[in-house]
């Protein structure tokens, strides 16, 4: 236990043991049979791991395939994620492509690639800018979504929920037209059967049931449901099924 | 099971005047155990549920221990727990309604110098305890030593996943005249199935007493330092005074 840990690199094809290593690379094919506990995994080139995966960094820009849980601190997807397992990190950056047949719980989601999720996805905060699939709830207490592609989740629950077609805020002039004209010619939108929060503002969202207190809803929306406690706005360009004051 | 009253969510919030925002994060903080979460089609769409009585007591502990504190605190409290290995002190133990000296000794579970136990094996003990009803002596050996293996193996939290539990199984064999008993300890998901022969003793869900375990001792002691300041006002004037 108190030995030196290693670092190890694979750039051609090669296994590594399972164990404990300060730096774990790899660039051509690697494999790393059994548990890996590491400061740091790179995977630029085609890496597996097929035991539990527990790292502080874990960067993925090739393509990475973890057969069991994972565990860190930083992970972040540029390149194809797969795993098979649950994610517990405390921040995910998903730029590439991630599917996590399990749950993903973390403290801070981005997503502007694609993401896949088995389970539930738990956070305190979500944002997404890219496309998402989460087949059970997505939650976290900020839910910050831009739609840019197709978002999907069961259900959709946390204190703030926000969607909107386009940020105004961080793009300005130009560049806001521009993300404007891009977003309309993808079409992206949200998917839900229930979204539930206190504060909620949707654009461009198809929901079944919308439950919460202060309830804005904004343009090109299609709400079967909704039902407030609070106060409810609605958008001439959306329409609601059903609405109750509860 | 389903025999239970149930309450809607709606039901929930407006009875104890808790927010949706509330509810979800108690709910990630893993405060609310996953299988309470009942979904069910209704006339007016897709509605959560709750085992009315365990939520209603739940909430009103999770309300009751916030105190004047902010609830990112407790959490922090909460999860710390589990993150930190925290030692637990003992006498403490004493305070809580699944302590058992006896089965302290009978476990192999030892208070080190400093008088405390880990986690990991209040768990431990919170599960033989409920074990005990109906156990024979070996097998709740046999459930500890299981239990061990298996949390120095995989972790506290990944045993304790929704819906995995401790199961104690029976079966008698006999042939040529003699017969005997074999217990089985199975620790596993939702669905197990298992020969019609083998009679099931006891099941432990492992995540609803892990739930337990940490809310218990989020009540009764902090980490050392944080747990002075965070539930330093706590009901409890005379529950913190052990430092060693």
């Amino acid at each position: 236990m108190s030995e030196e840990k290693k670092s190890v690199s694979v750039s051609g094809a090669g296994v590594i043991a399972g164990g404990s290593y300060s730096r774990v690379s790899i660039s051509g094919a690697g494999k790393i049979s059994g548990d890996l506990y590491a400061e740091e995994l790179r995977m630029s080139g085609a890496g597996r791991v097929n035991g539990h995966c527990e790292v502080v960094h874990l960067i993925v820009s090739g393509t990475g395939k973890f057969e069991k849980a994972v565990i860190a601190d930083e992970m972040k997807v540029s390149g194809v994620a797969k795993v098979e397992g649950p994610v517990k990190v405390k921040e995910l950056k998903c730029s590439g492509t991630f599917r996590a047949s399990e749950g993903i719980s973390s403290e801070y989601v981005k997503v502007s690639g694609q993401l896949h999720v088995g389970g539930d996805l738990e956070s305190e905060i979500f944002r997404a800018s890219g496309g998402f699939d989460v087949r059970g709830l997505l939650t976290a207490d900020r839910i910050e979504i831009h739609p840019g592609g197709r978002c999907r989740a069961r259900e959709i629950g946390g204190a703030k929920i926000d969607v909107r077609r386009y940020s105004s805020r961080e793009h300005a002039g130009l560049l806001n037209s521009l993300m404007r004209a891009l977003s309309s010619a993808w079409g992206g939108e949200v998917e839900a059967e229930l979204i539930e929060g206190d504060e909620i503002y949707l654009e461009n969202t198809k929901a079944d049931v919308v439950r919460g207190k202060q309830i804005h809803i904004g343009p090109n929306c299609e709400i079967g449901l909704i039902e407030y406690s609070e106060s409810l706005t609605v958008h001439d360009d959306s329409e609601v099924g059903k609405q109750s004051k509860i | 099971m389903g025999d239970e009253h149930l309450i809607s969510k709606k039901e929930v919030l407006e009875q104890m005047g808790i927010s949706y925002g509330q509810l979800y994060r108690w709910k990630r903080k893993g405060l609310i155990p996953e299988t309470w979460f009942i979904r069910r089609s209704t006339f007016t769409g897709q509605e959560t549920f709750f085992p009315k009585d365990k939520i209603v007591e739940r909430i009103g502990r999770i309300k009751d221990m916030k105190g004047e504190h902010a609830l990112d605190d407790l959490a922090e409290v909460i999860s710390e727990h589990v993150n930190a290995k925290l030692q637990i002190a003992f006498g403490k133990l004493k305070q809580v309604g699944w302590f058992d000296e006896e089965l302290i000794r009978f476990s192999g579970i030892s208070e080190n110098e400093r008088g405390t136990l880990s986690l990991r094996d209040a768990l431990r003990l919170a599960v033989l305890k409920k074990l005990r009803r109906s156990s024979r002596d070996e097998e709740i050996e046999l459930a500890s030593r299981t239990l061990d293996h298996v949390i120095a193996k995989t972790g506290m939290d990944l045993i304790a996943v929704e819906g995995k539990a401790l199961h104690l199984f029976r079966k008698q064999l006999s042939g040529g005249g003699i017969s005997a008993e074999i217990s089985v300890i199975v620790i596993a998901v939702d669905g197990l199935v298992v020969d019609p022969e083998m009679r099931r003793i006891e099941s432990v869900d492992l995540a609803a007493m892990l739930q337990q375990v940490k809310l218990d001792l989020a009540k009764l002691c902090g980490p050392e330092e944080a747990g002075a300041e965070l539930l330093g006002t706590e009901d409890k004037t005379n529950g913190r005074e052990e430092h060693e």
